[in-house]
């Protein structure tokens, strides 16, 4: 895929003398010239950066053999070897990164599917995976314009694309759909970041290949390939940070066997301890992280054919800042009103009450065959997923879990695709899944959720034509879903039911090459996703959420559960349109994408009014449906200031409206606005790739935010036995959205090679100022303020 | 290359005989219990206020009763608690779970509670003077006012700090009506002889209306 073309003239003089000369120029893919690449030479370390002709020009060197090595951000690294006897000149080419992302998303292996295309990604390479080391997945993916997190404190990272999130976002781990608890806000995905080689966010919904729920977008975690060669490599990676006082070790080894080309495998394990977070005034008093992953695989892999074996195992307690344990509605004002939480007390280790423990597992296989008529896939995968969350509850209580559940998923998946041709590829495909969740027995509590068992088939067929600058895919399938469903209700009494949904997804999408140095994209797909059996029959209250949730087949005053044939139920269908522009100019470049979302029966929690019980008034929402509409803009520029220096201006812009209520919808990320500021030199004495970055984020006040119905208002309305909402049915928040807020982040880091190893240090420091602030999508901000100053200390070592 | 082939044909045996063994292993993995009924121990459907007078007489005894838990459905109360003037009553609190079953161990709260006396603490307000002693509003705003935490063996916990499952009232002389709020507070590691009704976990909230006659 690497397409260097280099065209070579030699120009060969006998001499002894160390007057060489390497010149030449770099150029993209277009033949256009690129400033500021480096070109160094080794063993030398002697480097140089294209000027704004492209051109470069090393002089005075020995007569011998030099390894070349050409790099610039966000293109692919070259390397080869020149021989240098007088002066030796070369054009380079060299192939943007993303640009290679455009025919291969989705990468099994080598040959991958053509057919994956996809008109509007991001991906986050290598080297920005490992410049957000030590942070979660949902965490590291903020770093891409128009992803946001829903955040629980500073351990849990739900991540948001264009305003959408848990059952709205698909997360492909290593090809499989990641099938955890989803359905909860403070529900992170257990995938470990390391086990990934890039990440890449679809923000259209055309890759319907994987199944429904790709409303808002798809994550893909994409795994490195696996060697065939027997050779021993590896790395090992050490992150410290300040807050939290913690510390992350993970480690690869990878290799071939002896004898047997083709044969690859590779063992990895991450570790990782964090104490209690702080503020900049306090402690986060029970925020502390354990977590311990590890993974194995191995697989064979030759021109036609190929199959892999991929083991992994993810497991983590997190605790939940202890202030958040509230009982009722007055315990949530006081929670709120104070200036520090309550139990706040020194660092510790410790993890306590409220806390989650959430482990995954997965086996994966996967075979490929290359025949004449196309290439075949099969895949089969099985999830196990284990969450248990504790509250502090009375007695010995505290000491089981009051969620604990077991969810297994299986998942097999074949398909069939042509070989690649100029003139189009199709590929045609079969899903099926197979799902089980059990509650574990011994909560001593009514499930919030009940057992059930679903039965996924979907078919699928995705073609996609080439003419000459245009590129055009069209793809649909369809999705039947079975649900056969268990539980027990408000007065702990046994039901069952099962019911069915199918439906249809569809995609068509463009993209064109405007002229040499722009490209437009479009896409328009309609996906839908089956309703989560949570947002259907959930009963009672969450972790530190003071209020009380309701699925939709309850009934409204009986709280008995229903048919679904008697409530006036819907699938959730989205329509979404997405284009992204892309445009390069001498030393400018930009992608921007401009996006709308239009989600029909769009579930959410509504709130609905208060009721009192033993303990308190709570505020009750039921899961309702209206239409959505997610209207908004990311942008992406680079702009190489000068040799080394870039600035790269990023834009989040969004817009969310219940379009059915004239109304705003909870918990939508606000806009961001962020500068970088990055030099970055090929090499400085012994060090290489240095770079020193400044990165400047404001993010802005939420100021489409439901109205606000404190929780005073509630409960005198409610003393006076009056409705607080004044019947009033739309959405409402108990405090106002917190203010803008900026923060500077600053990095440094610069690679060292040794014979054999190559060291990369990283040494970052966030909110620089120890700013105080909350986020709005944090749903901490009732309780606590944000993270204070961090610093983060990384070195990585490659072999 | 020939014995290129022969590995390749191994290995493609190995791969169909890992997915067979993991299918295998998935189907038998199936099964199609239903789900047993939970104990919950931490329901509590009914409260139930006992007032005794010290000097005999009738016993007053009023009941609130959430029928449907977590459900919608508010809490009820049966009665007021209708006091006799310059009486001297032992008050009891029990707390039932009624979804559950008398001999299930989660039926009886009180029980419950009374075990971790050293976590939890119940305090009380009032309204119009409707008691002659303890004086004063309660102690939900103020830690440190008056309530009798008197009468029983559970009216204090083991650290000799105020519980509250039995405390001791005087009516007023005259009468009077008002309202009557019992709050029970859940505080692990935190219940010390200055924390208040802001402190810890709510596990009880109600008001009742009061009358002295």
């Amino acid at each position: 895929m690497l397409s260097v073309a280099l065209h070579i003239s030699l120009q060969g003089y006998t001499q002894n003398l160390c007057d060489g000369v390497f010149r030449g120029q770099i150029q993209d893919d277009l033949s256009q010239p690129i400033v500021g690449a480096a070109i160094v030479l080794m063993p030398l370390q002697e480097g140089q950066a294209s000027d704004s002709l492209g051109n470069f020009k090393i002089e005075n060197l020995c007569p011998g053999k030099y390894q070349v090595r050409v790099q610039y951000v966000g293109y692919n690294d070259v390397e080869f070897e020149i021989q240098v006897d007088g002066t030796v000149s070369r054009v380079i080419h060299i192939k943007e990164a993303i640009k290679e992302l455009n025919e291969v998303v989705i990468t099994g292996h080598h040959d991958a599917a053509y057919t994956e295309h996809s008109n509007n990604f991001v991906q986050l390479d290598e080297k920005q995976l490992a410049e957000s080391a030590g942070k979660s997945l949902g965490e590291s993916l903020k770093e891409v314009s128009g992803v946001n997190t829903i955040q629980t404190g500073p351990g849990i990272f739900k991540p948001v694309i264009h305003g959408v999130h848990s059952q709205r976002v698909l997360i492909l781990n290593y090809g499989i759909r990641q099938e955890g608890q989803q359905w909860g806000a403070e529900h992170a995905p257990e995938i470990d970041p390391f086990v990934a080689s890039n990440v890449v966010v679809i923000k259209d919904a055309s890759a319907i290949k994987f199944g429904t729920d790709a409303l808002g977008g798809v994550i893909v975690v994409n795994p490195p390939e696996l060697p065939t060669k027997a050779e021993l490599g590896g790395t090992f990676n050490t992150i410290l940070q300040s807050n939290g006082r913690s510390a992350t070790a993970s480690g690869m080894v990878e290799g071939g066997i002896k004898n047997h080309d083709g044969w690859g495998w590779r063992v990895q394990a991450t570790g990782k301890r964090t104490g209690d977070f702080n503020t900049p005034d306090y402690v986060l008093t029970n925020t502390g992280i354990k977590e311990l992953n590890f993974s194995a695989s191995t697989g064979y892999h030759k021109e036609k054919k190929g199959f892999d074996i991929f083991f992994s195992h993810f497991q983590t307690t997190i605790g939940i800042l202890k202030g958040t344990a509230i009982g009722n509605l007055d315990d949530l004002v006081t929670a709120m009103e104070r200036d520090v939480p309550q139990y706040t007390s020194d660092f510790s280790y410790k993890i306590s009450e409220p806390r989650q423990e959430a482990s995954h597992n997965l086996l994966k296989l996967n075979g490929h065959i290359l025949k004449d008529r196309g290439e075949w896939r099969l895949q089969y995968g099985f999830q196990n997923n284990n969450r248990k969350e504790f509250d502090i509850r009375i007695g010995d209580l505290s000491k089981i879990p009051a969620i604990d559940l077991r969810l297994n998923t299986h998942t097999l998946d074949g398909e069939w695709e042509t070989l690649h041709s100029e003139k189009r590829t199709i590929s045609l495909g079969i899903n099926t899944m197979v799902q089980e969740n059990k509650n574990i027995y011994g909560t001593q509590r009514i499930p919030f959720i009940p057992d059930f068992t679903s039965i996924t088939a979907g078919i699928f067929g995705i073609t996609k034509l080439y003419f000459n600058a245009w590129t055009v895919d069209l793809g649909a399938r369809y999705d039947y879903r079975h649900y056969s469903v268990k539980g027990y209700d408000f007065k702990n009494t046994f039901y069952n039911t099962s019911f069915n949904f199918n439906n249809i997804s569809a995609t068509v999408g463009a993209t064109v090459h405007l002229n040499e140095r722009g490209t437009l994209n479009l896409n328009l797909s309609s996906a839908w996703r089956p309703p989560h059996v949570a947002e259907l029959f959930s009963i009672g209250t969450h972790q530190s959420a003071a209020a009380i949730e309701y699925g939709l087949l309850l009934d409204d005053t009986t709280n008995e559960v229903m048919d679904i044939n008697a409530v006036n139920f819907k699938t959730e269908q989205a329509l979404k349109f997405v284009t992204t522009f892309q445009q390069t100019w001498s030393s400018i470049a930009f992608d921007v994408s401009p996006y709308v979302n239009y989600i029909f029966n769009y579930i959410y929690l509504r709130p609905v009014g208060i009721t009192r019980n033993v303990r308190g008034t709570y505020p009750y929402f039921r899961y309702t449906q209206t239409d959505a509409l997610f209207l908004g803009l990311d942008f992406t520029g680079t702009w190489h200031a000068g040799k080394y220096l870039k600035v790269i201006p990023k834009v989040s812009l969004l817009r969310a409206s219940d379009v059915s209520n004239n109304d705003f919808l909870v918990f939508i990320p606000s806009n961001k606005y962020e500068v970088a500021v990055r030099y970055d030199k090929p090499a400085v004495s012994i060090f290489r790739n240095l770079y020193i970055e400044s990165k400047t984020k404001y993010v802005a006040k939420q100021n489409r935010a439901p109205r606000v119905v404190t929780v005073r208002e509630i409960n005198e309305a409610q003393e006076q036995h009056t409705d607080p909402f004044n019947g009033d049915m739309s959405n409402f928040d108990f405090l106002l959205p917190p203010d803008g807020y900026w923060l500077w982040t600053v990095a440094a880091g610069a690679s060292l090679k040794a014979k054999k190893v190559q060291y990369d240090f990283r040494i970052a420091s966030e909110n620089t100022l120890n700013q105080t602030y909350r986020e709005y999508t944090n749903r901490f901000r009732y309780y606590a303020d944000d993270l204070g100053r961090n610093i983060i200390f990384s070195l990585k070592c490659i072999f | 290359m020939k014995n290129d082939q022969v590995f390749t044909r191994g290995s493609e045996r190995f791969f169909f005989a890992v997915l067979i063994i993991t299918l295998m292993g998935f189907l038998e993995g199936c099964n199609d219990d239903d789900p047993k009924k939970e104990d919950t121990p931490e329901l509590i459907t009914k409260a139930t206020l006992t007032f005794a007078p010290s000097g005999g007489g009738s016993t007053v005894t009023v009941t609130a009763t959430d029928p449907d838990g977590e459900g919608v459905q508010d809490i009820t109360v049966d009665s007021p608690i209708n006091l006799a003037t310059s009486t001297t009553y032992v008050l009891t609190i029990e707390l039932i779970n009624d979804l559950a079953q008398p001999s299930d161990p989660g039926y009886n709260i009180t029980e419950e509670v009374e075990e971790e006396g050293d976590e939890h603490m119940f305090f009380f307000s009032w309204t119009n003077n409707v008691f002659a002693d303890p004086a004063g509003n309660g102690n939900v705003d103020n830690r440190d006012d008056d309530v009798n935490y008197t009468g029983g063996l559970n009216s204090r916990d083991v650290n000799n700090r105020p519980l509250g499952l039995t405390t001791t009232w005087e009516s007023a002389a005259s009468t009077a009506s008002g309202s009557f709020r019992v709050l029970l507070k859940h505080q692990p590691d935190l219940k010390s002889d200055t924390s208040d009704s802001d402190t810890g976990e709510t596990d009880l909230d109600i008001t009742f209306t009061i009358n002295v006659q």
